[in-house]
């Protein structure tokens, strides 16, 4: 997967583009909007993330012109304006999608995954493990070394958000978005309340711990 | 550039408008002058006329009386008097032969043969043109018994000379007409535009030093003008109370962010110093999450000040209150649990209203979190929705908790307020601010009822049809 990173802010491009690396894309960077229109009329790549705001040609019109080109490249469009211009929810056609900043690079990666179409497994297996941890969407029970745990909807709908991807950080953002069902303004303290019993229930009676906090990021299911 | 602009303009008005009232001051006085003159000329020509019938009848009667000696004699008599100085008198007998002939001196250039053939047409009045100096002799003839003519004339020569006297004062007068014209025009001119002047210099002012408390000085005359300045000041409130909802809304994001980023630097300085790997992971960590809060307070105070200052973009849709308050309790519910708190939600599936979903959701979603914060394990929060009135509809969240204090209460929806009681409450303290800004911005209004140590009700009243149109500015 080669991905081109088109934002002229030095740091946070290499924040991005550092990122994606070690998560094994090829990334290209572009410093501003022509160089970056340029790079993606090759057409060779399998994503783009675009921030709003550039020198020379801002974001908007880069992918208007990419567009033009009759070229598909899904585009992750960063924006750093409080309410997202009405014109970036018009481009958001092919799997386009937009992120505010400051965000979280779990949350990007997802979102990137989610227009590559990546994400989503072919074959989506209905039993979960991680570790001795079980979670079967069929019949929604869950068990851990054996033992039942009973879950309320919205914690079974948090450790299926998890279990799909061990090992990897989801922001609270996104928790929110799978178990609620709609994106609401950090601030609220109902995914702790959410995780806490859920780590109540999965964790409090088994070693090893599986559902852990990195402070400031998110939450991640995994073993140590 | 726009001030060399409006200054043409200006000054092309004037002009316009004084010309204007120049030419018509000026036309009308010489069409006085005229009419005048018209008046004049004929009124001198009816007594001329008049002059020769009476002498015409003086001389027929002296005639008739005495015969042709007794005309003689009165004619000599007039012109030893100096009565007919001006006049021509001509008698002639039946054989037409002169019997008496009078002409003032200098009146040459008339042709005088005409008046035999006046005298045989018997024509009552003719005109006689003078080619030298284009006077007139106006001559009248009367036949008198035993085939005497009388003929007497009068040259329009003094008349002449009173009309060109009038259309010499005339000329003279015309001339006082043009200044006064002139000159009224200009002041004319200057006074009927002070009023635009007024208002261009006064937006000028604005334009110039960005005040916009400046205002527009009117008069109360109703008149167009006025109205005008009148409607320029409505629009500079506007425009103030906008700028100033803007700066404050500035000032207010700039105070407001100050110290969350206060507390990211601490958190970031005092990591520094650790030197053990946890700990400085937990330092980054609490440097995140400290980020995140200015993040949210940042997003939290633009959504206050565009729903303020009628920018907010809403999306307004039907929506079932019952659907937005269930999903607002769910954000909630299980930290109300947690606490021990008993959360319930009464309402009428049927209620809906057009309002735009997330922000109601919001809307509720906070006065939720609100309630539970202030709860005590034991209490209980109700969420019920009425329609008070046809158009309206209720949104009550009711808790049992600590309440607020009679002092407290005017000042929950100000920004950051919070009560003593609940100086350590988690939270931006924004919650209730964005509640009031976003139900406002719907055109609804809050209402919070409390007793402290009995709990609160707070109450969202929105219009069921919306405000029909996307953001506007508040009055």
């Amino acid at each position: 997967m080669r991905i081109l990173v088109v934002e002229d802010d030095r740091s946070i491009a290499a924040f991005i583009a550092g990122g994606l690396r070690q998560e094994g894309f090829a990334v290209d960077v572009a410093e501003d909007g022509v160089a970056g229109l340029e790079l993606a009329r090759e057409g060779r790549y399998d994503a783009a993330v675009v921030d709003v705001m550039l020198p020379r040609l801002d974001g908007l019109s880069l992918v208007t012109a990419l567009r033009h080109a009759a070229i598909a490249t899904p585009v992750l469009f960063l924006s750093a304006r409080h309410s997202v211009d009405d014109r970036v929810k018009g481009l958001q056609t092919g799997g386009d999608d937009y992120l505010a900043k400051p965000f979280a690079f779990a949350e990007l990666l997802a979102r990137l995954q989610a227009i590559t179409r990546r994400g989503q497994r072919a074959v989506e297996s209905t039993t979960l493990t991680v570790a001795d941890l079980r979670l079967d969407r069929l019949t929604r029970k869950v068990d851990r070394a054996g033992t039942p745990i009973e879950l309320r909807p919205r914690e079974f709908a948090l450790l299926e958000c998890l279990m799909r991807q061990p090992g990897r950080v989801m922001s609270k953002a996104m928790i929110v978005s799978h178990v609620w069902d709609y994106s609401f303004d950090t601030g609220t303290n109902a995914v702790d309340v959410l995780v806490h019993r859920l780590r109540d229930k999965i964790d409090r009676s088994f070693t090893p711990r599986l559902l852990h906090t990195v402070r400031g990021v998110g939450y991640v299911l995994k073993v140590e | 550039m726009s001030s060399r602009w409006s200054e043409g303009l200006r000054t092309a008005l004037t002009l316009r408008l004084g010309l204007w009232y120049a030419a018509l001051f000026a036309i009308s006085a010489a069409l006085l002058l005229s009419f005048t003159y018209l008046l004049l000329g004929r009124a001198l020509a009816t007594q001329d006329r008049e002059v020769l019938e009476s002498m015409l009848q003086r001389y027929s009667v002296a005639y008739q009386r005495s015969g042709l000696a007794g005309l003689r004699a009165l004619v000599d008599a007039d012109e030893s008097e100096g009565r007919h100085e001006r006049l021509l008198v001509r008698v002639t007998n039946d054989k037409a032969e002169l019997v008496y002939f009078a002409q003032p001196p200098g009146w040459s250039g008339f042709d005088l043969g005409v008046l035999d053939d006046a005298r045989a047409s018997r024509a009552g009045w003719i005109a006689i043109d003078n080619t030298i100096d284009g006077s007139e002799l106006e001559v009248g003839t009367r036949l008198l018994p035993r085939g005497i003519t009388v003929q007497i004339g009068r040259s329009s020569r003094v008349r002449d000379e009173v009309l060109a006297h009038f259309r010499a004062r005339a000329v003279e007068v015309g001339l006082v007409v043009a200044i006064i014209a002139i000159l009224g025009g200009a002041i004319v001119g200057y006074l009927a535009l002070w009023p635009v002047r007024a208002l261009e210099a006064a937006t000028h002012a604005i334009l110039e030093t960005g005040r916009f408390d400046t205002r527009v000085v009117t008069r109360g005359t109703r008149d167009p003008l006025d109205r005008l300045g009148t409607s320029i000041n409505t629009l500079l409130a506007r425009l103030e109370r906008l700028v100033r909802g803007m700066r404050d809304a500035l000032d207010n994001v700039a105070h407001d962010l100050r110290t969350p980023l206060t507390r990211l630097r601490n958190v970031a300085e005092s990591a520094l110093d650790e030197h053990d790997p946890a700990a400085l992971r937990d330092g980054l960590g609490r440097a995140l999450e400290e980020t995140d809060r200015v993040s949210a307070t940042l997003t939290a105070l633009m959504d206050i000040s565009e729903a303020e200052t009628g920018t907010l973009r809403l999306t307004p849709e039907r929506v079932h209150v019952a659907a937005v308050v269930e999903e607002a309790l769910s954000l909630h519910a299980d930290e109300a649990e947690d606490a021990g708190i008993a959360i319930a939600s009464r309402i009428d599936p049927s209620l809906t209203l057009i309002a735009d979903r997330t922000r109601l959701r919001q809307v509720v979603a906070n006065l939720i979190e609100n309630a539970v914060k202030y709860s005590q394990a034991g209490g209980r929060i109700d969420v019920e929705a009425a329609a008070p009135t046809a158009d309206t509809i209720a949104i009550t969240v009711r808790d049992t908790g600590v309440g607020i204090s009679a002092a407290d209460l005017p000042f929950v929806w100000d920004r950051l307020y919070r009560g003593d009681t609940s100086r350590s409450a988690r939270g931006l303290g924004l919650g209730l601010s964005l509640v009031k800004a976003i139900v406002e911005a719907h055109d609804g209004r809050v209402d919070v009822a409390s007793t402290p140590g009995a709990g609160s009700a707070f109450t969202v009243t929105l219009p069921t049809h919306g405000h029909g149109h996307g953001p506007r500015p508040h009055p």
